[in-house]
């Protein structure tokens, strides 16, 4: 960091790391599965775009195999590390971000609110509720991220799979109908995140640029977070951390 | 000139022998009980009385503006240029999305290969120069093909010396390649292509994730970019106002 305000490492570099992994494969794998579809029915990116990628990739079969591959390889990475550190990061992260009971949704979903309409100078008298080490916005976004990718592994590993795998004919339209679901599923679950990264992008880059250095550094301003997470600042404190 | 091809059907030489069914299931070794090409019998009494039956050798039309082209999830299903529509097996799932998408029922899936199977117009062999298999096996020479933008075709010359029909509806009307002569005769609507229920699945991807999906993160954009411009403009009002406070000290 170039500040010389002191500061508190609040991440672990396997975190940072696993972060941008993430980061990473959702751009490649949103891209390249945006370029799968040429048809309107289901296309999501303006027309020049698919044309433009299986040109490139030499056809839509290496499209849909790169995209199939860095879904898995994506999937198993994450998988893999959330098995190996679920005591140390996992858990943890899960006990600060879900959001699981209809009382802890409405008071995220009203914190957010707050929080969005004073971007436009509006509700200026409505103080956001003191947060924790993650405010109402990212605990919801947090449940929904998890909730969607897992939805989107399970259903994505069934589209690439199950062609070569099941006798679609013989099962009388079963299996064929569930390949179905899990398309709609998949593309309803990567529209949903994409929905949440919007806000997520924005306020890491440009509302709060010192929460984007944490995922950098891994160092966080005890400042910042004495200004916008007072109760995580008081946990901290209790702990003798800052 | 790119070439488009075509297929006539004249229904006045069509004897109904099979041929051409017989030929495409050899050329394209289908299972028992599937077929790419198919003619349909229709009787009916006629203005005199008199029962009388038409026959309508059918297959893949090869439309301009194919509906599962449109539907396809992993494009597989695809439209050469000279107007040929294909199935790439390679990447085909066999979900089927494609299968009520088309209102003339040509598509299926194949219990063999799990895949989409459907008339190509037998490309490989046009590729080579021949004609599709059921046109060269047919008897009657009721099945013509060719290339439409080719002004010496047989084709190009028969669309001009007869009077063509294409199987389509005020309902269904997706440019079909394939003419049918009648001889003045009404088209029954037997033969007509049918709008057919699609997969609920598919329905609800259509009208409501895409939909829903495009509008919300389109909605956020511009939410986040009118957030990201409003803070430039306090920004800039800010250095301003401070500016304009330095100067009356």
């Amino acid at each position: 960091m170039s500040s010389t305000k002191p500061t508190i490492k609040v991440r672990t570099k396997d975190v940072i790391a696993i972060h941008w992994f993430n980061a990473f494969f959702w751009l490649t794998l949103v891209l390249t599965g945006f370029g799968i579809i040429s048809g309107d029915f289901v296309r999501l990116a303006p027309a020049f775009w698919p044309t433009f990628l299986q040109n490139l990739l030499g056809g839509n079969a290496n499209l849909v195999l790169l995209h199939g591959i860095g879904g898995m390889v994506w999937a198993g990475v994450i998988g893999v590390y959330a098995l190996l550190n679920f005591k140390r990061v996992v858990l943890p992260f899960l006990k600060n971000v879900l959001v699981l009971t209809p009382k802890a949704a409405i008071a995220d979903v009203s914190s957010m609110v707050i929080t969005l309409a004073h971007l436009f100078g509006l509700l200026k008298h409505q103080s956001v509720p003191p947060q924790g080490r993650y405010n109402g916005a990212q605990r919801l976004l947090g449940t929904m991220i998890i909730a969607c990718s897992l939805a989107i592994a399970v259903t994505g590993m069934y589209l690439f799979l199950s062609p070569m795998l099941l006798d679609f004919a013989a099962s009388a339209g079963v299996l064929g109908g569930v390949f179905r679901w899990a398309l709609v599923i998949h593309l309803a679950a990567v529209l949903l995140v994409l929905l949440g990264l919007v806000a997520h992008i924005y306020f890491a880059v440009v509302e709060e640029p010192e929460s984007l250095e944490t995922m950098k550094s891994g160092e966080a301003e005890v400042a910042f977070i004495k200004h916008h997470n007072p109760l995580w600042y008081a946990e901290l404190e209790r702990e003798g951390k800052v | 000139m790119v070439a488009k091809y075509v297929m006539l059907a004249d229904t006045t030489r069509c004897i109904n022998c099979k041929a051409c069914e017989v030929a495409c299931r050899a050329e394209w070794d289908t299972p028992l009980g599937y077929s790419r090409d198919w003619v349909k019998e229709v009787e009916y009494v006629n203005a005199k009385g008199l029962p009388e039956v038409q026959l309508f050798p059918g297959r893949c039309q090869h439309c301009d503006d194919p509906p599962c082209v449109e539907v396809c999830p992993s494009g597989a299903s695809w439209k050469r240029e000279d107007g040929i529509v294909l199935v790439d097996h390679a990447i085909c799932s066999g979900c089927e999305l494609c299968v009520p998408a088309c209102p003339y029922d040509a598509r299926w899936l194949n219990p063999v290969t799990n895949t989409i199977s459907k008339c190509t117009f037998c490309q490989p062999r046009i590729d080579k120069g021949l004609q599709p298999a059921c046109v060269e096996t047919c008897v009657g020479h009721a099945l013509i093909f060719g290339d439409a933008n080719d002004p010496n075709s047989a084709v190009s010359q028969l669309l001009k010396a007869k009077e063509w029909q294409k199987l389509v509806t005020d309902e269904v009307n997706i440019g079909p390649n394939h003419y049918y002569y009648t001889a003045g005769k009404a088209i029954p609507d037997a033969v007509m292509p049918k709008l057919n229920e699609r997969h609920l699945s598919g329905t609800l991807m259509e009208n409501i994730v895409n939909p829903l999906g495009t509008l919300g993160i389109g909605g956020m954009m511009a939410v986040f970019l009118g957030a990201g411009i409003k803070k430039l403009i306090d920004r800039r009002q800010d250095v301003s106002n401070k500016e304009g406070s330095h100067e009356q000290h």
